[in-house]
């Protein structure tokens, strides 16, 4: 029995782990960002708003919109390059926020607040109606086939990367690694030379050498890559940690600094006794709204632009539900712990992808996990890992 | 009370709203009774050459056990394409090549005078939907099925065809084992077990590639047999798969697969999933710093992969069945009418294969016709028989060869806005 | 003796509608054949999570995971041993029906346990956490087809299925109907209302609960035993969490606890779809164009309107004359956001040519009507009612006690 763990955990390949880490770092943090939407409302009106992962679609093609109107439509761009600044990220980050920001108040105004009174099972079927509805009304206007991407070229820092290196590679191998390249470079440039004399009696064996020296380059370079245990974070997923961090600590200030925030944590403690006291409820559930909704939109800009995601009228429904288990793996209605939910789905999603080295097959399972996860800290958790699991009152 | 009254008046204003304003009327008469599906008492053997159940004739596959439908006037043959969902771009196509190709025929007087009725299906790129929609055809009485672009959804199709006793000429359905189905099943294009050997063949000798890594979308039975195929033949050659990587379709996220295939250093990746996927792998891959060489099946064949893979894509190399760019007359004539009645040149293959898929069908019920067939198994053996048909994507030979056309493939570079022809690859060549 | 009489009418009754409804669908109208079968299954589905949701309130969203369980069970067997053995297709579909049952009420039972310690909204998300485990574990076997799916052709060609489709339903119905109207449903009912109560009066609410589960996934999973063997191919797709999501909505649509409203909206939300399917001309297959943008904005406004009228509603409560003022400055809203948005639809250029076949439209309307429904009416179409006899003749202007109840 040891043995055999011993044998699995043998056969893994620790050099990638910090980067699976990393990879599941990013993921989580788009997750956490549609989470809190879905822990937020929850809380202050217990209802699961199901169509918030709608929002989060709505929220990319909005940036997608404003990728286009910018410059960077493929028409605009005919495949050629065109230089774009952090500006224009930061447009359309502020763009899909303000946009979701509105979406998700006009669902609450019109979806939800007729349904205030009425059981909450029922809310929670219109909640399904919405998402339908913007899915498939989404389906008939939305360009989705073919699923446009955002250039890439709207991100001006593309090519730039941070490569931190924990365990280097072995020397000989780099310099190795760099004969290889300058001789396939050199070699490219004869062949290229002779292509253009038209010299077609050595042509296609020229070629031939030409590209198995460009094979053995790369596969040094990769075998560099693999042999060094270390981290590649291109600029871009690196912004997009550091927006998510600002974006949560404003929310942190937001509920716990603000008379607003002060006002949400009255209405998600009792909603009844919050409106006895003069909290305005309608006006802090639609703030609550638009804050989550706005959450989702920064996150959703960045899963389109930096994450590389192709945006289809059902681009919401897999992270949607994702987050909205991490939520409740967090505890729902607790703003840290949906956080921490949302960070844990997208470590545990890439784990097991990453343990597929040693099990095969798993990979396919990664979906199945997050649900395991879920089930096995609500049987012993009852209220989530930061939530208090109170007794239903009788 | 009063609240169901608020109900109803509130439905029939939306009703109102919307049927009134917009002109939309309720389709009349629903369901044309011409044609009946087969008729049960009939003899379960097809051509009376054998007896027996599971009888075979020459072509050393099952036959149906009905007749199917009876030939009639207009003559109905149906066509399965996906109009919606993730393989659009293809069923899109596909329906404008099979339309051109019987406008053709019907402007040229029909097949022996009786005109050609396509009716079109929606797959939704789904092999349940498609297997309803080829159900839907067979009650409406079409007398053959074209479809579909996808191997997945060709194998549900074609089981009902089966049952029914129709002939089924595939489109682009390249997976292997669907020919296996029964005596009624042919295709117009060539099977993983060419195009697979191919690329494999085009990894080792022409790019010099000896560690390739595999990623196989584990959703597609097309993408499954392809990558069985591919793995074989370059193991054949000499090479070594490093890493085999597993995803579904409809994943967006590849960051992980790709951290796992970067920690086994490959030379080459070989996608063989559908562009849907694709693009967004290689993207991503790019973003991640693997710079190797990639290439793929003809289920690469869109523009999309441009759109969804950006700039990372450009350079990758898949195996096609002929070019926009082919000087031969078919190929010529084909691209002029196209721009004559759609404008532009088809963007992926799937026109090109839909019309002669097409073609191939009307010419054969001719050639059944001809000889006084009145059925569905008769068509089936016409079909059977074809040899050197002439179709946009080379000649399809039928004729012994278990409903797989032995065709030429041929290799493409995907550039900036399109694919430019690298290599051609004969079936003889790849025998030796 | 007069309760076995009514019994027995009352079941040769049933069997005769269901005999009755093959023959005359098979032999008249066999373009509908399959949408009589599959509106059969859905009506078993709605009223057994009813049982579960409505009756004993258990908070389920993970339905379709036992109707997976079935169809796979039976599959898989059929596959497997229908070759070896010489009972007939009619009477195969009837053990099979009766496996995948007991097999889906296996897993019924699984499901069921959490729901003694969880409760509301926590159960829901473990019951669908389940559905999606089950679903993504036979994706991950290559026996059951994986991720493409398993095709399921014991008889060659697909079987007589009506009948039996139809009688299911109709024990299904009856089940719930006896236990509602017996002593055996009063813990049902109670748990649904007060858990702890219940407990206090001495009824054994894990058991009940527990109870209720393994029950109504067995009539899921006799369902879905039955939809493997008449589809032919089933795939993990055809059980996703919409398809829960669907079921539950037939539930609540129908009036959460009235078996009578989960059969209209099984049969309603089941028609609706398909029906606009057909919307389009059957020979030509030219599709019926639709402005789809004009119809978007015409469903966006009909939901603003009645959002408005809801508010009303909710707010007002003064005099009757302004408050018709307002509905109608409601609805008159409701029209100017139609005709804004459909103005603002139609300028943007790339909109304004799109139009779009009936059939793409047709989960639009579904679901604009589902929101519209729920906003009217948010405790279903029946509420907790029953249909009965008393009721009908209640509608003809007869009093109760006349009619033979």
């Amino acid at each position: 029995m040891l043995h055999d763990t011993l044998n699995l955990v043998a056969g893994l390949d620790f050099s990638i782990l910090p980067q699976q880490l990393v990879n599941g770092l990013l993921l989580g943090s788009v997750y956490a960002l549609i989470a809190l939407g879905y822990t937020m409302v929850y809380g202050v009106l217990r209802l699961i708003n199901f169509a918030h992962g709608e929002v989060f679609m709505l929220g990319s093609y909005a940036a997608l919109f404003t990728s286009w109107s910018l410059g960077f439509s493929p028409e605009a761009l005919a495949g050629q390059d065109k230089p774009s600044s952090w500006i224009n990220l930061v447009l359309m980050l502020v763009v899909s926020m303000v946009v979701c920001g509105l979406i998700g108040m006009a669902i609450e105004f019109l979806a939800y607040r007729p349904m205030r009174n009425q059981p909450r099972i029922a809310s929670l079927i219109t909640a399904i109606g919405v998402s339908l509805f913007i899915q498939y009304a989404g389906g008939l206007f939305l360009p989705q086939s073919p699923p446009p991407a955002i250039s890439e070229q709207v991100n001006p820092y593309r090519n730039e990367k941070v490569t931190v290196t924990l365990a280097p590679p072995p020397q000989d191998l780099v310099v190795q690694a760099k004969d290889a390249r300058a001789k396939a470079d050199q070699m490219d440039k004869a062949y290229e030379a002779a292509k253009a004399k038209g010299d077609p009696t050595s042509l296609e064996s020229m070629r031939q050498e030409t590209q198995a020296a460009k094979n053995a380059a790369s596969n040094l370079e990769t075998q560099v890559a693999s042999k060094s245990t270390g981290l590649t974070v291109p600029y871009g997923q690196l912004g997009m940690l550091l927006t998510t961090l600002v974006l949560m600590a404003l929310l942190w200030f937001i509920v716990q600094k603000t008379k607003t925030g002060r006002a949400m944590r009255a209405v998600a403690h009792d909603f009844d006794s919050a409106a006895l006291m003069g909290v305005n409820v309608g006006r802090i559930i639609t703030i609550t709204f638009v804050i989550g909704s706005a959450l989702a939109g920064a996150g959703a800009m960045m899963y389109a632009t930096v994450l590389r995601t192709p945006l289809t009228p059902f681009l919401g429904v897999t992270p949607g539900v994702k987050a909205f288990v991490a939520a409740v793996l967090g505890g729902i209605g607790n703003i840290p712990g949906a956080v921490l939910g949302g960070i844990l789905m997208g470590i545990v999603e890439t784990l097991v992808v990453w343990l597929d080295g040693v099990v095969p097959g798993l990979s396919g399972y990664k979906d199945a996990v997050a649900f395991v996860v879920l089930i096995a800290v609500l049987l012993f958790r009852p209220g989530g890992l930061l939530g208090s699991s109170k007794v239903e009152k009788v | 009370m009063r609240k169901t009254i608020n109900i109803a008046s509130f439905f029939a204003l939306a009703t109102s709203i919307v049927l009134g304003a917009y002109g939309c009327k309720d389709s009349g008469a629903s369901g044309s009774t011409a044609g009946t599906t087969g008729t049960t008492g009939s003899n379960s053997t097809a051509g009376g050459e054998t007896a027996g159940s599971g009888g075979t004739t020459g072509s050393g596959r099952k036959d149906p056990a009905k007749d199917g439908s009876d030939i009639g006037e207009p003559i109905k043959i149906g066509l399965v394409a996906s109009q919606n969902g993730d393989l659009k771009p293809w069923g899109d196509d596909c329906v404008k090549g099979a339309n051109m190709a019987v406008d053709e025929i019907n402007a040229a007087g029909g097949i022996n005078g009786k005109k050609v009725l396509l009716l079109t299906e929606d797959s939704n790129s789904d092999p349940v939907a498609g297997k309803n929609a080829a159900s839907k055809l067979v009650t409406d009485g079409c007398v053959g099925i074209l479809g579909e672009v996808a191997s997945g959804i060709t194998q549900q199709m074609a089981n009902v065809a089966f049952d029914a006793g129709l002939p089924i000429v595939a489109v682009g359905a390249t997976r292997t084992d669907i020919s296996d189905i029964g005596s009624n099943f042919f295709r117009v294009c060539y099977t993983d077990d060419f195009q697979g050997p191919v690329m494999a063949k085009f990894a080792y000798d022409y790019l010099s590639l000896r560690n390739v890594a595999i990623m196989t979308d584990n959703k597609q039975p097309y993408s499954v047999g392809l990558s069985d195929s591919f793995r074989k033949a370059f193991e054949g050659y000499g090479g070594k798969i490093v890493d085999e990587q597993k995803y579904q379709s409809k994943e967006t996220q590849f960051s992980s697969y790709i951290s796992n295939m970067k920690s086994k250093s490959p030379d080459g990746v070989f996608l063989s999933g559908y562009f849907t996927e694709v693009g967004p792998i290689v993207s991503q891959m790019r973003a991640a710093g693997l710079n190797m060489p990639v290439l793929g099946g003809d289920g690469w064949d869109s523009a999309q992969l441009q759109t969804s893979g950006g700039q990372a894509i450009v350079g990758g190399f898949f195996c096609n069945h002929y070019n926009n760019e082919e000087k031969r007359p078919e190929v010529q004539k084909f691209l002029a009418d196209w721009k004559a009645k759609y404008s532009g040149v088809p963007g992926t293959t799937m026109g090109a294969l839909g019309y002669d898929a097409a073609k191939l069908l009307c010419d054969a019920i001719k050639r059944a016709m001809d000889k006084g067939g009145k059925k569905s198994k008769d068509i089936s053996a016409a079909l059977e028989d074809t040899s050197d048909f002439a179709g946009v994507s080379g000649k399809v030979t039928l004729k012994g060869m278990k409903g797989n056309p032995a065709k030429r493939a041929l290799v493409v570079k995907v550039t900036a806005n399109g694919t430019t022809f690298e290599k051609a690859y004969e079936p003889e060549e790849l025998a030796k | 003796m007069k309760f076995w009489g009514v019994r027995g009418v009352s079941i040769l009754a049933g069997l005769g509608f269901a005999f009755g409804l093959e023959t005359m669908v098979s032999a008249g109208l066999p373009n509908i054949y399959r949408l009589v079968v599959l509106a059969g299954l859905f009506i078993t589905l709605a009223v057994s999570l009813n049982l579960i949701n409505g009756i004993t309130g258990q908070f389920s969203i993970g339905h379709a995971a036992f109707y997976m369980v079935g169809a796979y069970s039976a599959g898989f067997v059929s596959n497997q041993f229908y070759a070896q053995q010489s009972l007939g297709p009619q009477l195969w579909l009837v053990v099979m029906m009766v496996f995948g049952a007991f097999m889906a009420g296996i897993s019924g039972f699984v499901v069921g346990l959490p729901s003694l310690r969880l409760r509301g909204d926590y159960l829901a998300i473990v019951t669908l956490g389940f559905g999606e485990i089950l679903r993504i574990v036979v994706q991950n076997i290559a026996p059951l087809g994986g991720a493409y799916g398993m095709n399921v052709k014991p008889f060659g060609s697909p079987p007589k299925a009506i009948w039996i489709v139809w009688t299911l339903a109709m024990v299904c119905i009856a089940v719930c109907r006896n236990l509602l109207r017996t002593a055996h449903g009063l813990p049902f009912l109670a748990v649904r209302e007060d858990e702890v109560a219940s407990s206090a009066m001495g009824v054994n609410v894990p058991k009940t609960k527990v109870t209720s589960f393994v029950i109504g996934s067995a009539f899921a999973g006799a369902a879905g035993a039955l939809f493997a063997l008449y589809d032919t191919f089933i795939s993990p797709d055809t059980f996703k969490m919409d398809v829960s999501f669907i079921i539950l909505t037939m539930v609540v649509l129908g009036g959460t606890g009235s078996i009578t409203g989960s059969v209209l909206a099984a049969v309603a939300l089941f028609a609706i779809p398909e029906w606009l399917r057909t919307l389009q001309d059957p020979v030509t297959k030219v599709a019926i164009q639709i402005p789809g943008p004009s119809l978007v904005a015409t469903m966006l406004a009909v939901i603003v309107a009645v959002a408005l009228v809801k508010l009303i509603q909710d707010r007002f409560y003064g005099d009757k004359g302004k408050k018709l003022g307002l509905y109608v400055g409601a609805v008159g809203a409701g029209v100017a956001v139609q005709f804004l948005l459909a103005a603002l639809l139609k300028g943007v250029p790339q909109l304004a040519k799109l139009s779009f076949e009936a059939a793409a439209l047709r989960m639009v309307i579904f679901s604009a009507t589902l929101i519209i429904l729920m906003l009217l009416r948010p405790q279903g179409i029946l509420a907790h009612h029953e249909f009965s006899w008393a009721w009908v003749s209640k509608l003809f202007g007869r009093r109760p006690s006349e009619a033979n109840a």
